[in-house]
This record gives C-alpha cells, sequence and structure tokens, in this order.
C-alpha cells in the first residue's frame, strides 16, 4: 500500500494540540458526505416540493373553474410544471433520499458508494428544483411566456435531472460494490435490489432527456421553442411505458414492508425480484420518444405486459399477508393500494396503446388527458410508497415512529386525492372523444381542484408526521426497542450513527435477522 | 524513533471497495451515452427533414473522419494493452499503455478542430448548432475521458492500482471504448451518411 494514501496526522507547520475552529451546524450540514444525513434533507425537501407542485396543480385547477380566471396567463404553464415537478421535485428525490438513508443500511455498508458524489447530487437537485419554482413565479417553467424565465426553468430541470442521475449512480453502486460476503444480487433485500433495477433505467431516461435540453438551448432557446422542445423531446418521460420506472421502488418498499410486519420469509425470493426486474424492463421507454414507435406492436406490449409483474406482486403480497394475519396498519394498506395505483396507470397506458397503435384512432380517444392521467396514477403510487416507506423505516430514520393517526391521514388523502385527479383525466380522456362533448369543464376542473387539494394535504400531513417523528427523537423521546425486522437495517435500534461500521451477522439467507431469530442457519434458503 | 512508533501504530489505510469505481463509471458512462445517442438521433430526425440541402454548401472530406476513426480504434488496442498489464503487475507496459493511448487521444483531438476549420461549419447555419451538439459533445467526452486516464495513470504512479486492485484502469478503459463505439456511430451517421 501506498504512503500517499495515508493523510498524515499533522500538517506541516501546524502547532500539535492546537485547536481548530469546530465547525457550525450549517457548515456539518452543507459539508457532510454523511448519507444518513444526506437521505433526510433530501427526503425533507422532496416532501416540501412535492406539497408545493400538489398546491400548483390545485390553484391552476381552481383557476380553470372561473371564467376569468384567477391566476391570469400562467396558469396554464403553472399546471404542466406542476405535474412535471410532481415527478422531478417530488417522488423522485424523496425516493432517492430513502435510497440514500436506507440502501447502504441494508446492504450493512457504513457509507454510500462516492459519498461527495450523493452530496453534490443533493445539493445539485436542490439548487435546481429552488429554480425552477423561480422560473415558474416568473412565467417562465413550462410553456411560460418569458424568454429568460423559461430559459432558467429548462436549465434548473437540466440540473435537477443530472443531479438525480447522480444520486442513482452512488446508490446502485453501494448495492453492487458495498454488500457484504454472503449476500449475493439472490439476497439483497427488496428495496435495494428495486432501486438497483430502477437505477439504470432513471439514469438513460434522465440522460436522454437532459439531451434534449440542451438541443433545446442550442437551436431555438425562446419561450415558445423551449415549450415545443418539452413537448417534442422531454414528454415521453412522463408517459407509458417511461412514466412507469418511477414506481419501481414502491414494489420494494412493497416487499420489504411486508416481510417485516408479517415477520415471514417471502418465498420464492427470486420469483418477487424477478416480478420487480419485469416491470423495469417494461418500463424503458427511451426507444419509445419517436412517434412513429408509439404506434408498433412492441410499444402496446411494453404499456400492457407491465401490468403483469405488478398482479403477480400483488398476488404474491396478498398470500404473505393472508397468512400472517398482520392488523391493518396505514402503511400497509398504502402500500396494497400503490399497486392498484400502478395498474391504473397500466390501464390507462393500454387504452392509449390500443388507440393509438395502426391506424391511430381506434377509440378517438384525448390523449393529452390520457397521459396525465398515467401520470397522475403513477406519482400517487409513487408518493404512497415513499410515505409508507417513511412510516415503516421511521424508527430508523427518525429514531422514533410516526403516529398512526396522522399517517391514515396523510395515506388516505394522499390516495383519495391523487386517485380522484387520475380517475378524473382517464373519465375526460374517453368522455372527451370525438362526438362525445365530454364532461363539464367547471365540474370536470371542480373535482380535480377537490382532489389536488386532498393530495396537498395528505402530503402536508406526512410532512408534519415526519417533523413529529423527528422533533420526538430529538426531544429524547426515541423508540429504542428492538424492532423485529429480517433485513440488515434493523440489526440495531434507533437511528444508525454515521459512519459506524455495523455488525453483519453471517448472511446465508436474504433475511439474516430472521436467521439468528429462528436460531437457524437456512443454509441456500434463498 | 518517535515518527517510526507513530508509523507502526497509524492503521492501515481501507482498501477501496471493490468495483466500486467500475460500477460506479458503468452507470454514467450508461446515462452519458444514452444522451449523447439522444443527439446523433435528433441529428438523424433534423438532416433527413431537411433533405438534400442539409450541408449542402460544406466540403466535409471523409478522409479526416476516417483518420480519427483509425485513431480511436488504435486507442481502443493500446487501452486494453493497459487493463492486460495491470492485472499482471507489469507496471511498465501499464505506463507505456497509457501513455500511447493519452497521446492518440490528443491526436484525436486536434484531428477534430482541424476538421472543424476545413469544413467551415458556422453556428449560423441552420446545421451548425446540431452539428456540433453532436460532434463537440462527443468532443467533450473525449476530452473528459483524456482526464480520467490522466488521473488514472498519476494513480497507478503512485502505486495505487495493481492484480489486486485494478478498477481505476479498467473504469477509464470502459469510458474510453463507449467513447471509441459512439464516435464510430456519429462516423457513420454524421460524416458517411452526411
Amino acid at each position: 500500500m501506498a504512503l500517499t494514501e495515508t493523510r498524515p496526522e499533522i500538517d506541516e507547520g501546524t502547532t500539535p494540540g492546537a485547536e481548530r475552529p469546530a465547525a457550525t451546524s450549517l457548515e456539518r450540514l452543507v459539508g457532510t458526505g454523511d448519507h444518513l444525513s444526506n437521505g433526510r434533507v433530501l427526503i425533507g425537501f422532496a416532501l416540501f416540493f412535492l406539497a408545493l407542485s400538489a398546491t400548483g396543480l390545485t390553484l391552476a385547477a381552481l383557476d380553470a373553474t372561473t371564467t376569468d380566471g384567477l391566476l391570469g396567463g400562467i396558469a396554464e404553464p403553472l399546471l404542466t410544471s406542476s405535474l412535471v415537478g410532481l415527478a422531478l421535485l417530488g417522488v423522485m428525490p424523496l425516493l432517492v433520499g430513502l435510497g440514500f438513508y436506507l440502501v447502504p443500511l441494508q446492504v450493512g455498508s457504513p457509507s454510500i458508494a462516492f459519498p461527495r458524489a450523493a452530496s453534490l447530487s443533493l445539493w445539485g437537485w436542490l439548487v435546481g428544483a429552488a429554480l425552477f419554482v423561480l422560473s415558474v413565479v416568473l412565467d417562465g417553467g413550462i410553456g411560460g411566456s418569458s424568454d429568460d424565465a423559461a430559459r432558467i426553468g429548462s436549465l434548473s430541470l437540466g440540473l435537477v435531472m443530472v443531479s438525480l442521475a447522480l444520486g442513482m449512480v452512488c446508490i446502485a453502486t453501494t448495492v453492487l460494490s458495498h454488500r457484504p460476503l454472503g449476500m449475493g444480487l439472490a439476497r439483497v433485500p427488496f428495496f435495494s435490489w428495486s432501486m438497483l433495477v430502477a437505477a439504470p433505467i432513471w439514469i438513460m431516461t434522465l440522460g436522454s432527456a437532459v439531451a434534449h435540453i440542451f438541443v433545446g438551448h442550442v437551436v431555438d432557446a425562446d419561450a415558445a421553442g423551449l415549450a415545443a422542445n418539452f413537448e417534442g423531446g422531454i414528454a415521453w418521460m412522463l408517459r407509458a411505458p417511461s412514466v412507469y420506472a418511477l414506481a419501481i421502488p414502491v414494489l420494494g418498499i412493497a416487499a420489504d414492508h411486508v416481510g417485516h410486519t408479517t415477520g415471514r420469509r417471502l418465498a420464492p425470493y427470486g420469483l418477487f425480484q424477478g416480478a420487480i426486474a419485469a416491470f423495469g424492463i417494461f418500463s424503458f421507454g427511451v426507444w419509445t420518444q419517436n412517434e412513429v414507435a408509439g404506434q408498433t406492436v412492441v410499444w402496446i406490449a411494453f404499456v400492457v405486459l407491465a401490468a403483469l409483474p405488478v398482479v403477480a406482486m400483488l398476488g404474491g403480497l396478498g398470500d404473505v399477508l393472508r397468512r400472517g394475519r398482520v392488523p391493518a396498519i396505514a402503511a400497509l394498506g398504502a402500500l396494497v393500494l400503490a399497486h392498484l395505483l400502478i395498474l391504473g396507470a397500466v390501464l390507462a397506458g393500454a387504452l392509449q396503446a390500443l388507440d393509438t397503435a395502426g391506424s391511430g384512432n381506434l377509440f378517438d380517444l384525448e390523449t393529452g388527458a390520457l397521459t396525465t392521467a398515467q401520470l397522475l396514477f403513477v406519482v400517487t403510487a409513487a408518493a404512497l410508497g415513499g410515505i409508507a416507506g417513511l412510516v415503516h423505516w421511521s424508527p430508523r430514520i427518525f429514531g422514533s415512529g410516526v403516529g398512526e393517526g396522522l399517517a391514515r391521514i396523510a395515506a388516505l388523502a394522499v390516495l383519495v386525492g391523487g386517485a380522484i385527479l387520475a380517475t378524473v383525466m382517464l373519465v375526460q380522456s374517453i368522455a372527451a372523444a370525438d362526438g362525445r362533448g365530454g364532461l363539464d369543464e367547471a365540474a370536470l376542473y371542480g373535482i380535480s381542484a377537490a382532489g389536488a387539494a386532498l393530495l396537498t394535504l395528505g402530503v402536508v400531513a406526512s410532512l408534519v408526521a415526519v417533523l413529529g417523528a423527528a422533533r420526538s427523537s430529538y426531544d429524547g423521546e426515541a423508540d429504542e426497542g428492538t424492532a423485529a425486522g429480517g433485513t440488515l437495517e434493523w440489526s440495531a435500534a434507533g437511528v444508525p450513527v454515521a459512519g459506524a461500521e455495523l455488525e453483519t451477522p453471517s448472511i446465508r439467507s436474504p433475511y439474516p435477522l430472521f436467521d439468528l431469530r429462528d436460531g437457524t442457519e437456512a443454509e441456500g434458503s434463498n | 524513533m518517535a515518527d517510526t512508533t507513530t508509523l507502526a501504530v497509524r492503521p492501515e489505510p481501507l482498501l477501496p471497495r471493490r468495483r466500486e469505481l467500475l460500477f460506479g463509471t458503468a452507470f454514467g458512462t450508461a446515462g452519458v451515452v444514452m444522451a449523447l445517442v439522444t443527439l446523433i438521433g435528433t441529428y438523424i430526425a433534423t438532416r433527413d427533414a431537411a433533405g438534400a440541402a442539409w450541408l449542402a454548401e460544406n466540403d466535409i472530406p471523409l478522409t479526416q473522419p476516417n483518420m480519427q476513426l483509425l485513431t480511436l480504434g488504435m486507442s481502443a488496442v493500446t487501452m486494453q494493452w493497459a487493463v492486460w498489464a495491470i492485472a499482471r503487475d507489469d507496471r511498465y507496459h501499464t505506463y507505456m499503455a497509457l501513455g500511447v493511448t493519452l497521446l492518440l487521444g490528443v491526436a484525436f483531438v486536434n484531428q477534430t478542430t482541424f476538421l472543424y476549420s476545413y469544413a467551415g461549419i458556422t453556428l449560423a447555419q441552420p446545421e451548425g448548432p446540431l452539428f456540433y451538439a453532436v460532434t463537440a459533445g462527443h468532443l467533450a467526452m473525449v476530452v473528459a475521458g483524456i482526464v480520467f486516464i490522466l488521473l488514472m495513470s498519476f494513480r497507478a504512479l503512485g502505486g495505487q492500482f495493481s492484480s489486486r486492485q485494478p478498477d481505476g484502469i479498467a473504469a477509464a478503459a470502459l469510458f474510453w471504448y463507449a467513447c471509441i463505439g459512439l464516435y464510430a456511430l456519429i462516423w457513420f451517421a454524421v460524416y458517411v451518411q452526411k
């Protein structure tokens, strides 16, 4: 080993024993590469921006219910920007934040891979998200009329995408290279596995979208040009099948939660992993950005077949739950219902696929509302899954559990609000088809506004619940009881210490802690 | 004496996680490749829409792009030579192979700048922004690859890589091969098909 790798304990010219000024808490927060701290910050801000985007959606829908409009010209850009915000400023970073925090713990690693890059990802995303919100306020965002603000909006979206992709690189690398001896890929916990499946798909999807943002800036960088560039070059990632990718980690969270709550091993483990991987494969949609690709049989197959792994997961988890006789807890119910929302998205995708395939006008559906329905179904499922994950792992993230009452309110509001929004869009896409006239627009937007308001309420409730749990821990009311999980993140109680090496038991199955509990070696039991 | 004691009690530095850099580079490269492929696809779609007028007023000889492809092709061999050598703890050949790869990379940059000045494509003409988005985007990737190889070369000189820990060289090689593969695509889509 080269001596150059060893950092000198004492710098030349420094008096031994001289005290350095202690870093302030802000300096520690901003300068840290600790995955626990970065994960918590990312989760907190993601919930904040998720609530903000849902509020934007509510305002835009309210505006549409009035004849004169409340917001003037920015209502339409606000609607589009809010929809994009739900995905890129809300659910994606929420799931990445969970990945930052939990994936190293699940694979028994004291740190995330490339901790400084993970830190860069967090702060890059935060700056990008703040700039995007600013650009929306300045009549930019997506579809705004101010050239400068639209440029800021487009560039900030690029920064957000690059940052999220960088975060996923760190998470996926952690899964692949930080596993302890004995934990082959077939024994990786489900949430880590789902993040590993999601990583290449998100990275490639975001990479392609960033290229379109670049093209928009070098070819036609005024407000109208950038709006057209978004519609022609980036909107594909927010419709089937690409949009399904947002929900991949939800399947992993659900499987881990069911295993933990029932205290049972999910078997055959490989089948569940295979279902998550299959859903990932069917959600890879970079190749569908060309309109011609959207009229092929392969596209229809991708969009429709994505339902199979979700149904398989639902059936498998339902069977384990039936045998486990678990109490009705909010997070578990939310995760099961999130699967139904994903199936709703697949239904909307399938309708579009059948409608636009071949000649392109089988049902004469209204495509815009249909793609919005797909996005809303998936975003709601992902938000529900992320919030349920937060509730489930809150003893390890915040040191104390989230109150069940507040968790139920949050889950119910997000579920009902998101489902109303998405279903209204789905119904409108059918009702607004040629010759059918559509629904009464004022009523439609009124219901949408109510749904969006409920969604906002749910996200705010979850933010309050999370802050409450964090505060309880800060006030010394931390729950020190040992949770009976089967995977490595439950190997100690309370909030983990940054950089501490975990005591990793011998890994002989996907559930090493169940092995310890049962006193079985479970040789080859995966 | 005191120094000796200090060195004796100092804990050994941890070995980097095996293949961490390689996996990280693979994921990062996937994103970059997808971005470049998207740019190339956009270029092709725009060119097809423009028809015969596309780059009609510019002279782009094929000789220069052919030489560039050959240069990068040769660098693929030398890069693999470096990977092969470090896997066998052959430090002399590792340094030599990395040096030649860097030389070929710099030659590619030089050839590209020559082609730019020869073809005379300007940003003001309709084809200019997309042409440079694709080719200069790739050029930036090659420069990043050169910097990557240079950094790994310095680390190799510092003794950080060996047959037990060859990841840095392998990661740089992976990125470099992606540069070469993408250039082959650009060579065909931009220069051969014009």
